[in-house]
């Protein structure tokens, strides 16, 4: 866990791998030099040694407590900085910080989860979450959107995931190739192939600000409630520790009473999906 | 009265010099029209000015300075007394208390600045022309937060005791002059000046919305509001710098982990931009109408503490002259 008697101050990690999951998208393995656990959907602020820091929900276990993986889109000044990193290096981290999701809820529903592009990253963790409590749930559908095929990451997991009893995948690409087979559409076109007992489901929406918004317009349209569907915000989280304010969303601080919302809990706030 | 101490001006300064063996003083010195902290020693115990309203520079920069490495030990343990804050400025410290002390990420480094400073906090017995802490129900006197609450009536100093701190200030004082307990007299004067100010601020702010009417002003606020009064906003962020609640910050990193923190304001371009430049508030209707719904609806669903003292220093800094007083008294 992170330094008590100073809640700024990051542990220490070292880069073990990394993987290039896409063009642009690079995970990374990293070993934190102290007892460091999280549990999914919580995130935590990753220091590149002088440059800077940024938040990143992890995209490993939570179950898994010597490594932790973190999947990072080169987007800016951080990530860039990131993506040329090598393993060996140390980077920094601390928190865990937020709420993240609360798999008691899921249990007895089915879990209709939305991602789009990077979003996969949370949503990874929560699905090995979920793999370890399958026991407990009806059944747990993705349904994934990328921009185009080389973009869709994890392609080794979603073969997995396949084969898991209970688990279904579905994947959409916006711009298709001829190796293509799957959908194509945004990410929402999959909510329409797929069969959902509603009263018994949960939704779960991971994704770029434009899909999280229609994403929640279709559940809501099929007619899920506006406490069953969770969304996992993104906003500047800075300290991660409700303090230096540039994550606040209405009367919410992202960093301390999200990331993970539900739908029901930030509505009336029309600037959500800004 | 028990908490009521009192002491001579001569043996109060003569007090003061001593004092300065083991802490560093801060008081509000009038330099030209300029009334502001300056560090006291032995040449300028006389100049401290009494019961007069706000200093330029607002309290909170003590407790978190414009910049300051967080990861280093410096020196936030060396102890301080910081005399004459007026009530304003001390209300102001209770939003930050409840952001820095917050129980689940105590923030050690502001925590050993407010436990190693006594805040001798003082009544005002005179107004500004923005003052407007009465509309806020935040009387120009301090009765909680600060130590000490000191006023100066005539040779006499008196010093009204508010907490535990302040009770072993005035042991301490007691080794350095002769105090005594105030005569029921002159208690009384200082309640007499500290009614007429009171009534005085209510007067000069009558039909100013209150704290219960801002929020929803605020809310009802239409876009033309803000963009009309955002139009002469240069976003120079003088508002949220000089605020006694603004305490919003960015955390720089520095080599080998070190992190700097730098106070920020939500009226600078890019204070809520994420990776691939999405920014919620980039356009600068937004950021302003930001602040407004900061102060006066969010923090006050989420905190105790009001996040508007009345202090006025916002719009006496405002370069565009814009007066959050004149938005309210418009939509009230």
């Amino acid at each position: 866990m992170s330094d008590k008697t100073n809640i700024y101050k990051p542990i220490r990690a070292k880069l073990l791998k990394v993987i290039t999951e896409s063009p642009t998208i690079k995970t990374f393995i990293m070993e934190p030099e102290e007892e460091f656990s999280f549990k999914t959907g919580e995130f935590i602020e990753l220091t590149v040694d002088g440059i800077g820091e940024a938040p990143f929900t992890p995209s490993s276990s939570p179950l898994e407590t010597k490594q932790i993986e973190v999947t990072v889109m080169k987007t800016g000044y951080v990530t860039e900085y990131l993506h040329n990193m090598k393993a060996g290096e140390t980077l920094g981290i601390r928190g865990p910080y937020g709420r993240g999701y609360p798999i008691e809820k899921f249990y007895d529903k089915e879990v209709i989860i939305l991602g789009g592009g990077c979003g996969f990253a949370p949503i990874r963790s929560l699905l090995y979450n979920l793999a370890a409590v399958s026991d407990k749930l009806r059944k747990v559908t993705l349904c994934y959107g990328s921009k185009t095929p080389d973009e869709c990451i994890y392609k080794p997991y979603v073969e997995e995931l396949k084969s898991t009893p209970k688990f279904e995948v579905l994947r959409t690409v916006d711009i298709a190739d001829d190796t293509w087979t799957e959908s194509v559409g945004v990410a929402t076109v999959l909510l329409d192939k797929i069969k959902i007992d509603i009263k018994n489901s949960i939704a779960v929406c991971c994704g770029p600000p434009i899909m999280m918004k229609y994403g929640t317009i279709r559940f809501l349209e099929l007619g899920y409630k506006d406490e069953d569907i969770y969304l996992s915000m993104e906003k500047n989280m800075s300290c991660g520790l409700g303090k230096c304010g540039h994550c606040m969303m209405g009367e919410y601080f992202v960093c301390k009473e999200g990331p993970v919302f539900t739908y029901n809990e930030i509505k009336h706030n029309p600037a959500i999906w800004e | 009265m028990k908490n009521f101490y009192s002491l001579l001006y001569p043996d109060w300064n003569s007090a003061i010099d001593k004092l300065l063996a083991n802490y560093s003083i801060y008081a509000p010195v009038k330099t030209g029209e300029t009334l502001d902290y300056e560090i006291i020693d032995s040449e300028n115990i006389a100049e401290i000015t009494y019961n007069i309203p706000k200093p330029t520079t607002p309290l909170k920069t003590f407790f978190l300075p414009i910049k300051e490495n967080l990861t280093s030990k410096f020196n936030s343990k060396s102890k301080k007394i910081i005399i004459g804050t007026p009530n304003c400025d001390i209300q102001g410290l209770k939003i930050q208390d409840e952001i820095y002390l917050d129980k689940d990420y105590i923030d050690t480094t502001y925590k050993e600045k407010r436990d190693n400073t006594i805040l001798i906090a003082s009544s005002c017995f005179e107004t500004q022309e923005h003052c407007h802490c009465m509309t806020y129900a935040i009387q120009p006197f301090p009765k909680e937060i600060a130590d000490i609450s000191i006023s100066r009536v005539d040779t006499r100093m008196h010093l009204e005791v508010l907490s535990e701190k302040g009770e072993i200030f005035i042991s301490e004082l007691k080794n350095y002059a002769a105090v005594s307990n105030s005569p029921e007299s002159e208690i009384k004067d200082i309640e007499l000046k500290q009614s007429k100010i009171e009534n005085e601020i209510t007067e000069n702010n009558s039909g100013l919305p209150d704290y219960k009417k801002t929020g929803k002003i605020v809310q009802k606020a239409k876009e033309e509001i803000w963009n009309k009064y955002s139009s002469k906003c240069v976003s120079c962020g003088a508002c949220a710098t000089i605020c006694p609640t603004c305490t919003c910050f960015l955390l720089i990193d520095k080599p080998n982990f070190e992190k700097v923190r730098q106070l920020d304001a939500c009226q600078y371009p890019g204070f809520e931009r994420v990776a691939g430049d999405e920014d919620a508030l980039g356009e600068l209707p937004k950021r302003f109408k930001n602040r407004y719904f900061c102060k006066y609806v969010w923090k006050p669903q989420k905190f105790k503490s009001l996040v508007c003292t009345g202090c006025g220093r916002c719009i006496e800094a405002c370069i565009g002259k814009i007066n959050k007083n004149e938005l309210f008294r418009e939509l009230a």
